[in-house]
């Protein structure tokens, strides 16, 4: 489903990524790790366009991501959310969603002021993904103003709300208490068996991950330094030392 | 797919935001009375002509004109978050469609649905360049128009510097009204479209793409908006309701002159849009109130504008919206 090769970036002289490998199959759901600065959300970013790789490919379900305008990535079937959630702070919870589900929307600027059907149908899938993550109460809240644990999760469905085949979620546990983390890393598992789409993760929490993933993949300074399933990336020794004999 | 358990997410904490609604915060439920105001408005500008002698009926006639303008620099504006300082040259492009029309004997429905394809295609063509750059530019190349209409207008429009009179629409005569009240009507009804037309652009998936780009357009992107195609059909829109405004004004004024379609309209209509309150339908009306009445456009309406922006960010709009909250004995 993702197949990145060699992918290299640089910031000016520092090295972020460096010649990184990185294959996931349909349907898996990988932990991506690494201590702070080893090219994670860089990572991200190539394969959703906000940045140009100095080298290497990215493919998403043997289509060439690279080639495409960053507007083009949802239609390709990826949906991710960021480090710090970007919600639309004037629009509703609903709206958030429904916006993530812009995709399925009706054509044009002036047609979709009167594509009262094709709203309505956007509507009932956005509240339906809402439900799932509990969030229907919510619905005419302006996103502004809610909790950062709330704006996670709206951020999760808003993404959720797009039907990707490839989510990539960025620190979902980031600032979560550990009960709310727990219950997060629960839907993220529901979400998961039920639609089957492919699943990367990037964490520095590690119980979330390890609790989460059966794959680890870890980064560290731009150089990939352990791939495969978590009961033994968890003891690898470069791991333990990256990343986890940090805590 | 089970959705998570024991999860409380039905009473968040940390609004900032005053209580109102029938769940706390939620905008569209902050006035309390939505329906029941606008039936007792709509049914008070049906009866406004026939109870006004003839100036107060003009000038709200006048106020209707801006309402329309107001509602259409509203999108790029309040909606869209960009600066449009052209807003008053898009304006005088529709005055002087409709006007140089009626001039040539064209009856005056046409009028209508001319000067407002003119003042769009001119704005997608000024501002599809524009939006790709980044927000300053918009109110750069805006200005620019803004500049150079008056004195395009002086040298090549019929009537040149002295400007054009026109016959104004007249009533027919089974209706019995008298021309200033069927104009009246007229532009209630052109009014009340557009009111209808941009309630649903914005609450549609464009309004929801435009606040989105506007709050962060790179995750906006992602979800597959197409940035400068949003805002430009915006912007072209918003031209046109500037546009159609124009003619609506020329049929109220029947007279058209350079000197009224100035930079300083395009800064009062800014200044009403922002004293009224952006990003709400009440904020135009309130706006368009100000754009009339205001005697000295220019230096009070500057003035306005800076105490608005320091004591009510909101506008008026915003200060009567969070009215009701503060009868709240939870009140912020």
């Amino acid at each position: 489903m993702l197949e990145i090769g060699r992918l290299t970036v640089r910031f000016g002289g520092v090295t972020a990524l460096d010649a990184v490998g990185l294959v996931a199959g349909q349907g898996e759901l990988v932990g991506l790790i690494g201590p702070n600065g080893a090219g994670k959300s860089t990572l991200f970013d190539c394969v959703t366009r906000r940045r140009d790789p100095d080298d290497g490919m990215v493919l998403v379900a043997g289509q060439d991501v690279l080639g495409l305008p960053p507007h083009r990535v949802a239609a390709c079937g990826i949906a991710r959310t960021f480090q710090h959630p970007a919600v639309f702070p004037r629009l509703s919870v609903r709206e958030n969603v429904m916006t993530g589900a812009h995709r399925f929307g009706a054509g044009g600027f002036w047609r979709a002021a009167f594509a009262w059907e094709r709203e309505r149908r956007l509507r009932a899938r956005a509240d339906e993904v809402l439900d799932l993550f509990g969030l229907l109460p919510l619905g005419d809240h302006p996103a502004d103003g809610l909790p950062y644990g709330v704006l996670k999760r709206v951020e999760i469905a808003r993404a959720v709300a797009a039907e990707p085949r490839l989510l990539l979620l960025d620190e979902p546990a980031g600032g979560l208490g550990p009960e709310e983390a727990l219950a997060l890393a629960g839907l993220i598992r529901d979400l998961h068996r039920a639609t089957g789409m492919t699943v990367v993760v990037v964490e520095h929490h590690m119980e979330f991950v390890l609790g989460l993933c059966e794959r680890l993949v870890c980064l560290d300074v731009g150089h990939k330094i352990a791939d495969g399933p978590t009961y033994l990336v968890r003891r690898d020794p470069a791991v333990i030392a990256a990343c986890l004999g940090a805590r | 797919m089970s959705a998570v358990t024991g999860h409380p997410t039905g009473h968040p904490t940390g609004h900032r935001r005053p209580a109102v609604g029938e769940l706390a915060g939620d905008r569209r439920r902050s006035w309390p009375y939505p329906r029941t105001t606008l039936g007792v408005a709509a049914a008070a500008a049906v009866l406004v002509p026939f109870v006004l002698p003839p100036y107060p009926l003009y000038q709200v006639t006048l106020v209707l004109v801006y309402v329309v303008a107001l509602l259409g620099l509203d999108l790029v504006a309040g909606h869209g978050g960009q600066v449009s300082l052209g807003h008053g040259a898009f304006f005088g492009i529709g005055a002087y469609a409709a006007a140089i029309l009626l001039w040539l004997g064209v009856p005056y429905p046409v009028t209508l649905p001319v000067a407002g394809l003119v003042a769009y295609g001119l704005g997608h063509a000024f501002g599809r360049p524009a939006v790709r750059l980044s927000g300053v530019y918009l109110a750069v190349v805006t200005f620019a128009v803004a500049v150079a209409v008056p004195p395009l207008i002086r040298r090549f429009a019929p009537g040149g510097a002295m400007g054009l009179p026109v016959r104004t629409p007249g009533a027919p005569s089974f209706t019995g009204l008298a021309d200033d009240q069927w104009v009246y009507l007229l532009v209630l009804a052109v009014a009340a479209a557009a009111f209808a037309v941009m309630r649903s652009v914005v609450r549609s998936r464009a309004g929801r793409s435009l606040a989105a780009l506007r709050a962060d357009p790179g995750a906006a992107e992602l979800l597959g908006i197409r940035p400068a195609a949003t805002r430009a059909h915006a912007f072209a829109g918003s031209a046109m309701y500037a546009g159609l405004a124009g003619c609506l004004f020329t049929w109220t004024t029947g007279f058209v002159a350079p000197e009224s379609f100035t930079v300083n309209l395009s800064i009062t209509l800014l200044a009403g849009i922002v004293i009224g309150g952006l990003g709400t339908v009440s904020g135009a009306v309130v706006g368009a109130v100000v754009v009339t009445f205001l005697p000295a456009p220019g230096l009070v309406s500057g003035l306005a504008l800076i105490l608005v922006l320091a004591v009510a960010p909101g506008g008026v709009t915003g200060l009567a919206r969070r009215a009701p909250a503060l009868f709240r004995k939870d009140g912020p």
